[in-house]
C-alpha cells in the first residue's frame, strides 16, 4: 500500500479500501465495472478489464465474492444462445491471472469454483498442486496421463482445460531451453492434445493432434533454419491445429527476441515470421496474439543494425501487419498505425509504406469505420503527398498517386464527413 | 481457565492476522489443530472483522487430508460466522460453508441466512443479467479457446459470428507471394536432396 501511495495513487487506495469495507458499496462498484466491460468496445475492453481485476484483487475476500458472482452469472445465463455469458468466464480467468501476477496463490479458490473437487478429488489434487507451484512435474503429469488414457472412463476434459495448465504445457514443449525428460515427453503431448481436441466423449481428433504436436515439437527442438525451410509444407499443415500454433507462437517469440536475431538473419523475411503469417491465415482467434508479438518487435530497439537496415526490418514487419489486416484483423492494425503516426515517433516513410501497401490490395466497398481511420492518413500530404520522399518510397509513383486519389475520391463520394 | 485460553488464542490470531495487509498467505493453516479450531470457535465472535475474514480464508490452504479430518470443527466455525453481524464475514462464510466437506464453494446464495446479503447478491445477479441482454458484439472468449480444435471450440462457444467486412481484397498481399515462394523453394530443396 505504501508503494502505491508513494507512486501518487492516493485517491485509488481510499476508494478501493473504502469500497471494499462494505459489501453493499463493493457490490455496487462491481456491478458498474462489469456493466462497463459488457458495453465496451475492443479499444477500451483491456483497460477496463485491468481496472476491474485490480479492484477485485484488492483483498482475498473480494476476490472470492466476485468469483462466486461470476460463476453464478455464467450458470444463470447459460441458456443464452450467443457467447455473451462466456464473458464472465473470461473475466474470472483474468482475475486469477491478475492475482497470480501479484504473487497470490488462488488455486484452491479456482478448484472450489470448478466443482470437480468432489467428483474427481485425485485429479483435481494433482492439477492444483502443479498450478499452485506454477510448475509441471513428471509424477503429477503421469497421474493425469493415466486418468485420461486408462481404460476407465476419463474425467471430463474441462478439468484440464485450465488456461494456466495449458500455458505450462506449451512452455514445457515449445519454449527453447525447457528441460523435458524425453521419457515423459509423450505424456505432456498427450495431455495437451487431449485438452485441445476431445469433444465430449468424441476422441477422433486426438491422434492427429498428437501427431501434429510431436512433429512440430521435433522440428522446433532439433533443427536449424535450413531444415525448417525444407519442412515448411509439413509445418504449415501442422499449424492448422490451434494448439500447435500456440506452441509455434511461443517458440517464435523466444527465437525472434534473441538480441542479435535480425542481425544474423540473411533472408528479407525470416522464415519464423512467415510461420506467423501462416498462423494468421489459419486462425482468426490468434490474430491478436500474433499482432502483439509483431508490434513488440516493431517497437523494439535494434541498435545493432544500421539505420537503413532498421527501416527495412520495420517495413518487413509492416508487411506482417498488412497480412493481418488482409486476413480480417483490420481495425486494430489501422488504429495502431494511426497511433504511431499521432505520437510522431515513427519515421513517416514507414507510415507511407503501410498506406501504400494497403491501398495496393484493397478495393471498395469500404466500411465507414475503416474509412474514418484510414482516410486521414491517405489525405495527409506528409504521408502521401507528391514530394520527393513520397516518390522515392514507391517504385511506381504514377500508380500509387492514382490509387491514392482514387481512394480519396471514392470515400468523398460515398462517405460523409 | 477456558477464558484464559480464549484470550490467548484471540491474541495469537490478532498477532498473526491483524495486519493491514489485505491478503493472507495462509501460513496460519499449518498451525491449526482440532483443539485450536475448537478454541477459535469459542472466541470467534469477538475477533476483529479483518481477522475473522482472514481466518476463514486460511481454510483454503488446509491440505485436503486435514480438511477431511477437521471437517466438523471447520463447519462449526463457519456456522458461527454465517450468523455474524458483519456482512462480509457472513457472506464469505455462506460461500465457504460447503468447502470443508466437498472442496467446492457454495453458489446457492439465494438461501443465505443473512437477509441483507441475500438481497444484495440477488440484486447484483439480476442487474448484471439485465445488462447482458443488450451486449452487442463484444468478443471475449475464455482463454482456453485459443487452443481448441474447431469442433471442440464450436461445442464451447457455438457458431462464431461472421467478422465485419471492411473492404474487398483485389490483390494478394506480399505475404501471400512470399508464402508461395517459400513453398517452391522447399519443394526444390527436397527434390535436390532426393537426387543426391
Amino acid at each position: 500500500i505504501k508503494l502505491i501511495s508513494d507512486a501518487g495513487f492516493q485517491g485509488e487506495i481510499t476508494s478501493i479500501s473504502t469500497a471494499a469495507q462494505q459489501i453493499e458499496v463493493f457490490s455496487r462498484i462491481l456491478k458498474t465495472s462489469v456493466s462497463k466491460i459488457l458495453h465496451s468496445n475492443d479499444d477500451e475492453v483491456n483497460k477496463l478489464m485491468t481496472e476491474t481485476t485490480q479492484m477485485i484483487c484488492h483483498a482475498e475476500h473480494t476476490l472470492v465474492y466476485s468469483q462466486v458472482l461470476l460463476h453464478v452469472l455464467m450458470k444463470h445465463n447459460s441458456s443464452m444462445k450467443n457467447a455473451s455469458p462466456l464473458i464472465f468466464k473470461r473475466l474470472s480467468q483474468e482475475i486469477v491471472r491478475t492475482a497470480r501476477d501479484q504473487n497470490h496463490d488462488v488455486t484452491h479458490v479456482l478448484m472450489g469454483l470448478s466443482g470437480f473437487n468432489s467428483s474427481y478429488p485425485n485429479e483435481t489434487h494433482v492439477l492444483s498442486s502443479m498450478l499452485s507451484k506454477n510448475a509441471l512435474n513428471p509424477a503429477d503429469i503421469n497421474a493425469l496421463f493415466k486418468a485420461y488414457s486408462g481404460t476407465k472412463v476419463p474425467p471430463p476434459v474441462e478439468l484440464i482445460r485450465v488456461p494456466q495448465f495449458l500455458e505450462l504445457l506449451i512452455d514445457a514443449l515449445f519454449k527453447p531451453g525447457s528441460k523435458l525428460n524425453p521419457e515423459h515427453k509423450s505424456k505432456y503431448v498427450y495431455l495437451l492434445a487431449y485438452a485441445s481436441s476431445v469433444n465430449g466423449i468424441n476422441q477422433t481428433e486426438l491422434k492427429p493432434t498428437i501427431n501434429a504436436i510431436e512433429k512440430v515439437h521435433e522440428i522446433c527442438y532439433s533443427k536449424g533454419t535450413n531444415e525448417i525451410n525444407t519442412e515448411l509444407q509439413g509445418l504449415f499443415q501442422c499449424i492448422r491445429t490451434p494448439c500447435v500454433s500456440m506452441g509455434v507462437i511461443r517458440w517464435v517469440h523466444s527465437v525472434v527476441t534473441e538480441p542479435s536475431y535480425f542481425k544474423l538473419s540473411t533472408e528479407h523475411t525470416p522464415v519464423h515470421l512467415a510461420l506467423l503469417d501462416e498462423i494468421v491465415c489459419c486462425h482468426t482467434l490468434l490474430h491478436q496474439k500474433v499482432f502483439e508479438l509483431i508490434t513488440m518487435l516493431f517497437e523494439s530497439k535494434q541498435d545493432e543494425l544500421e539505420i537503413l537496415v532498421q527501416l527495412e526490418v520495420k517495413k518487413m514487419l509492416i508487411d506482417r501487419m498488412v497480412n493481418l489486416l488482409a486476413r480480417g484483423h483490420v481495425l486494430p492494425v489501422v488504429k495502431y498505425i494511426r497511433a504511431c503516426w499521432g505520437k510522431g515517433d515513427t519515421d513517416v516513410s514507414l507510415i507511407r509504406y503501410f498506406v501504400t501497401e494497403v491501398l495496393d490490395i484493397i478495393s471498395p466497398p469500404y466500411s465507414s469505420e475503416f474509412v474514418e481511420l484510414f482516410l486521414p492518413m491517405v489525405e495527409n500530404d506528409e504521408i502521401t503527398g507528391g514530394n520527393a520522399a513520397g516518390a522515392a518510397a514507391s517504385s511506381t509513383t504514377a500508380d500509387s498517386t492514382d490509387v491514392v486519389s482514387e481512394f480519396i475520391v471514392h470515400c468523398r463520394a460515398t462517405h460523409k464527413y | 481457565m477456558a477464558n484464559v485460553r480464549d484470550s490467548d488464542i484471540s491474541l495469537w490470531l490478532h498477532n498473526k492476522l491483524g495486519s493491514s495487509e489485505s491478503w493472507t498467505s495462509g501460513s496460519i493453516s499449518s498451525q491449526l489443530t482440532p483443539d485450536v479450531l475448537r478454541n477459535i470457535k469459542e472466541c470467534f465472535i469477538d475477533l476483529q472483522t479483518q481477522v475473522k475474514l482472514k481466518l476463514l480464508l486460511s481454510f483454503f490452504h488446509i491440505p485436503r487430508r486435514n480438511l477431511d479430518e477437521w471437517k466438523h470443527e471447520l463447519e462449526e466455525i463457519l456456522e458461527v460466522a454465517i450468523a455474524d453481524t458483519e456482512q462480509w464475514v457472513a457472506m464469505l462464510a455462506e460461500m465457504m460453508k460447503s468447502y470443508p466437506s466437498s472442496g467446492c464453494l457454495n453458489f446457492e446464495l439465494s438461501d443465505a441466512d443473512n437477509e441483507d446479503n441475500r438481497r444484495i447478491f440477488e440484486d447484483l445477479v439480476h442487474e448484471v443479467t439485465g445488462e447482458l441482454k443488450n451486449v452487442k458484439d463484444l468478443n471475449l472468449l475464455p482463454l482456453e479457446c485459443h487452443y481448441l480444435n474447431k469442433n471442440a471450440l464450436q461445442s464451447v462457444v457455438g457458431t462464431q459470428k461472421q467478422p465485419v467486412k471492411h473492404f474487398t481484397i483485389k490483390r494478394k498481399s506480399k505475404s501471400a507471394n512470399l508464402r508461395a515462394e517459400l513453398l517452391q523453394k522447399a519443394a526444390d530443396a527436397v527434390k535436390t536432396n532426393t537426387k543426391k
